[in-house]
């Protein structure tokens, strides 16, 4: 304590007995370097300029808005005749919230960027001699420091060529700076809270750390918790309102570590989220009609070609071992607590991920193409199984799947709900949806309900012996019987591999049936052995191989670029346009990304209509589509170059025009029919 | 050199300051009780009927000496022709920058020729987070019948630059004059800028 207290006195001293602006250089706990993307820019264009600014460990520099206490950064420059510089754009921040103070803050470097305009008319060879006085606050967790840097560059007019270097450099900084979010946000303030309803697609991760942070001052009370919600394509962001309410807020979205997007929200209508398990408000009859259809549903999954099969020879086995009455019951209570188990747990798992910020369907198990695969497999095995090209002889964990025992009956129903997933899709999605805007216990008892549907003829043939009774009596025709069935079995597997091929495109579908005759294959050859009487080993190990290579070879298969598949549109590339329009072909070229909503909005609604498409075609369009879904610097300054920050942008270039017609941001059906009209 | 000898902390007696609340202007500012630097214990509403100016002070914070090259002194001392009480108070906590025992508040008071009514010691941080004090410096002024009337900035120049200090708008200074005249104060809140108060914890 005593020897604290000298310290710090001594500390204090020292600090005093110095003139305050002079601060020697022990005192320097950032390091700034100023740099050009290009030291000889071309007269009448901008350059940008960084300021890679090194904090000393443990110390930190400001954002834009720096939160409720600290500095941003301030400029002054000194700039030859007629040289302009712009505003100073600030990367992703983080949040520093020390003792109840909140802190918008970058812990390690950081690069600002800016650019400067250089005036055209200026001969080559000119001297412009760039200084700038840089104010910055740096800060440890206990102190702060505020620092000057004179920084200096001499930049000389030339040709604005920029080195491979250089420009690898520059592009690494921007992909720290939010990219422009292209929808714009709404915003209202009620009740002391700050709402914020930003567009933002349902289907876009979001990191668990995502924060607002917000740039315009004083409209939000930063140091209390946000609330972030989603709801179908809007973030809902809630927080303390702050001292006063702006005309338009602007701010970022950090989705991640030096990730997010820039927006603007102006002031509209905004709801506050629903709570989730509020409680009060729960439509009992409504839950109960919803019940009831996920009951009704899952009895309806019985006839479905993936369950039938399954469901119909367990009956059957059941019938044929018609001994006690205990037997039965107990093979029918295993059997449904395999299935309810099964679709609770998927439900569950689907309920646990969405509260987690993730978004995903029913059936989300199938958008992994190694899960499709794999039952693609499985369902192929049963199929060959019952049309009887191998049998499975030794009670092992396959083998009970057919046979009797609790433990058989528990796995097939799981299997069953598991196989069934893919019928459900379809049919339930709808039903399912509205479940999950119920709070979660009642999400799960629709699960429940749907598990039991699907349960239900099999546990009223266990409990009624007179529905058992009813079975047909078992004999020769029942290896026949099993033979058809194998045919819905092998539709299921023929639509598992067409999922395949949504997921993997037609190379992946191909792996996928190649796969799918490799195990046919080693199964036949398992087959030929057991009617031999010889050992089968090495067969079931060859199955089993070719099922985990398989599994890793369709992995490995690279997604084809949606886009291409669902419009004909072509990747956009500079080269490819500048190679179309050197042979005077129209081109439509549009800059999407996953996360905008109104881009999105447009393809759906304009872009990827009949419509259009068909006058593309007919007037010979090239249509070529740059996705920017994660902010290829390259791409980012062909977009720049259409003035334009971000996406959505759209460019219509028609035959042997030299420069293309920048499209408005919301488009409709005629705009671009009418891009044609003339031919 | 001086070997300086902490005295052991003051004792702190807070009365009626709920954990962290902002003070809303136009409302009854919160009482509270502190300890002073020479050991005496001070209440707000000892100065009912008299305007009153609190100012958070961390004398380590460079915001803080920028203002007290001058600034502050001189705004101190209108305050005090006006009648105006003026409380220093700092919620440093023990350990951290700027933490003084009441020996080492006194030599700095004296050093500055700093002119509050009263320098105040919050080393626990009570009165600070009651009025939700953000920054150093952080300014807050009481009128006569105990109503919060202004909270924010010293002025508008955030910059820590001293020769710009004379082209500021001093906020608290204008405040003062408003209420003065019976005026409503034009600028009632503003940002407040500085270096972060050193709470505990």
């Amino acid at each position: 304590m005593r020897r604290f207290g000298f310290a710090l006195m001594t500390w204090l001293l020292a600090l005093a007995a110095l003139p305050a602006l002079a601060q020697p250089a022990a005192q320097d706990n950032l390091s700034v370097e100023l740099i050009a993307e290009t030291d000889t820019p071309a007269p009448g264009s901008t350059v940008t300029v960084a300021f890679v600014a090194k904090p000393d460990p443990g110390w930190h520099g400001y954002w834009k808005n720096p939160g409720d206490a600290g500095l941003d950064t301030r400029l002054d420059w000194t700039l030859p005749q007629g040289v302009t510089a712009g505003e100073l754009r600030y990367p992703v921040p983080t949040r520093l919230l020390i003792a109840g103070i909140m802190n918008y803050v970058y812990k390690g470097s950081y690069t600002q960027l800016t650019t400067l305009n250089i005036p055209a008319g200026l001969a080559p060879g000119t001297a412009l001699p760039i200084s700038v006085r840089a104010d910055y606050l740096v800060c440890t967790d206990e102190i702060c420091v505020p620092e000057t840097e004179n920084l200096t560059m001499q930049l000389t007019v030339g040709d604005g060529s920029i080195t491979p270097e250089r420009r690898a450099r520059f592009d690494q900084w921007r992909r720290t700076f939010p990219k422009p979010l292209g929808s714009e946000a709404k915003f209202a303030v009620a009740d002391g809270m700050l709402r914020v309803a930003i567009p933002f697609p349902a289907n876009v991760p979001l990191g668990k750390d995502a924060y607002f942070f917000p740039q315009t001052l004083d409209a939000m009370t930063y140091a209390e918790p946000q609330k972030i919600t989603r709801d179908g394509d809007t973030l809902l962001i809630e927080a303390k309102a702050g001292i006063t309410v702006p005309d338009r807020l602007e701010g970022v979205l950090a989705t991640g570590d030096r990730e997010g997007f820039a927006l603007t929200a102006v002031p509209g209508t905004v709801s506050a989220a629903t709570s989730g398990a509020g409680g009060a408000a729960i439509d009992w009859s409504a839950a109960l009609l919803a019940l009831g259809g996920a009951l009704l549903g899952g009895l309806i999954l019985n006839i479905m070609p993936c369950v039938f099969p399954i469901l119909s020879l367990k009956a059957l086995s059941l019938a044929k071992s018609g001994t006690s009455e205990a037997h039965a019951r107990a093979e029918a209570l295993a059997y449904t607590t395999g299935v309810v188990l099964v679709v609770v747990a998927l439900g569950g798992l689907m309920l646990a991920l969405r509260a987690g910020g993730a978004s995903v369907g029913w059936a989300f198990q199938l958008t992994d193409p190694r899960v499709i695969l794999f039952l693609l497999l499985l369902v192929l095995g049963i199929a060959l199984n019952l049309a009887g090209l191998f049998e499975l002889m030794t009670p092992k964990f396959a083998g009970r799947l057919a046979s009797g025992g609790s433990g058989g009956a528990f796995m097939t129903g799981a299997l069953a709900a598991f196989i069934a997933t893919p019928c459900t899709g379809p049919f339930m999605g709808v039903a399912l949806g509205a479940a999950l805007v119920l709070p979660w216990y009642i999400a799960l008892l629709i699960f429940l309900g749907l598990g039991l549907g699907l349960a239900l003829p099999f546990l009223l043939l266990g409990f009624v012996p007179a529905l058992r009774r009813m079975l047909p009596k078992p004999g020769a025709w029942m290896d026949m019987f099993r033979k058809i069935l194998s045919i819905p079995m092998f539709l299921t597997a023929i639509a598992l591999a067409w999922v395949l091929g949504g997921l993997k495109g037609v190379n992946g579908m191909a792996v996928g049936l190649i796969v799918a005759l490799a195990l046919a294959v080693a199964l036949w050859i398992a087959g030929r052995r057991q009617a031999r009487g010889t050992g089968t080993g090495p067969a079931w190990a060859a199955a089993a191989l070719v099922t985990l290579a398989g599994i890793w070879a369709v992995a490995a298969i690279e997604k084809p670029a949606a886009a291409q598949a669902s419009t004909g549109a072509q990747p956009f590339s500079e080269a490819r346009l500048a190679d179309l329009r050197a042979r005077n072909k129209p081109v439509f070229a549009y800059f999407t990304a996953d996360w905008c909503v109104t881009c999105k909005v447009n393809e759906k609604g304009a872009i990827e209509t009949d419509a259009v498409r068909d006058a593309f075609a007919r007037g010979g369009v090239t249509v070529l589509v740059g996705d920017w879904t994660d902010g290829d610097p390259a791409l980012g300054r062909f977009i720049e170059r259409h003035n334009r920050a971000g996406v959505p942008l759209y460019l219509w270039y028609p035959a042997g025009a030299t420069e293309p017609q920048v499209l408005p941001q919301l488009l409709t059906q005629g705009m671009l029919t009418g891009l044609t009209g003339g031919k | 050199m001086h070997r300086l000898i902490p005295i052991a902390a003051a004792t702190l007696a807070a009365l009626a300051i709920p954990a962290a609340a902002q003070q809303a202007n136009g409302q009854k500012a919160t009482d509270f009780k502190l300890t002073d630097a020479t050991g005496k214990t001070v209440q707000l509403s000892d100065f009912k009927g008299k305007t009153v100016v609190l100012e958070w002070n961390n004398p380590g914070c460079p915001f803080v000496q920028r203002h007290y090259e001058g600034n502050m002194q001189k705004t101190q001392a209108a305050a005090k022709a006006g009648g105006v009480v003026w409380l220093t108070i700092n919620s440093g906590a023990p350990g951290k920058q700027g933490h003084m025992t009441g020996a080492e508040a006194q030599k700095w008071v004296g050093e500055k020729k700093a002119t509050p009514a009263h320098y105040l010691l919050d080393p626990k941080g009570v009165v600070g987070k009651g009025y939700a004090a953000k920054t150093t410096p952080h300014m807050y002024i009481i009128d006569a019948a105990g109503v919060l009337r202004y909270q924010g900035g010293i002025d508008d120049k955030p910059a820590a630059r001293v020769e710009e200090m004379g082209a500021a708008r001093n906020h608290v200074l204008a405040a003062l004059n408003e209420m003065k005249a019976g005026k409503p104060v034009s600028v009632a809140q503003s940002t407040p800028y500085g270096c972060s108060v050193k709470y505990a914890g």
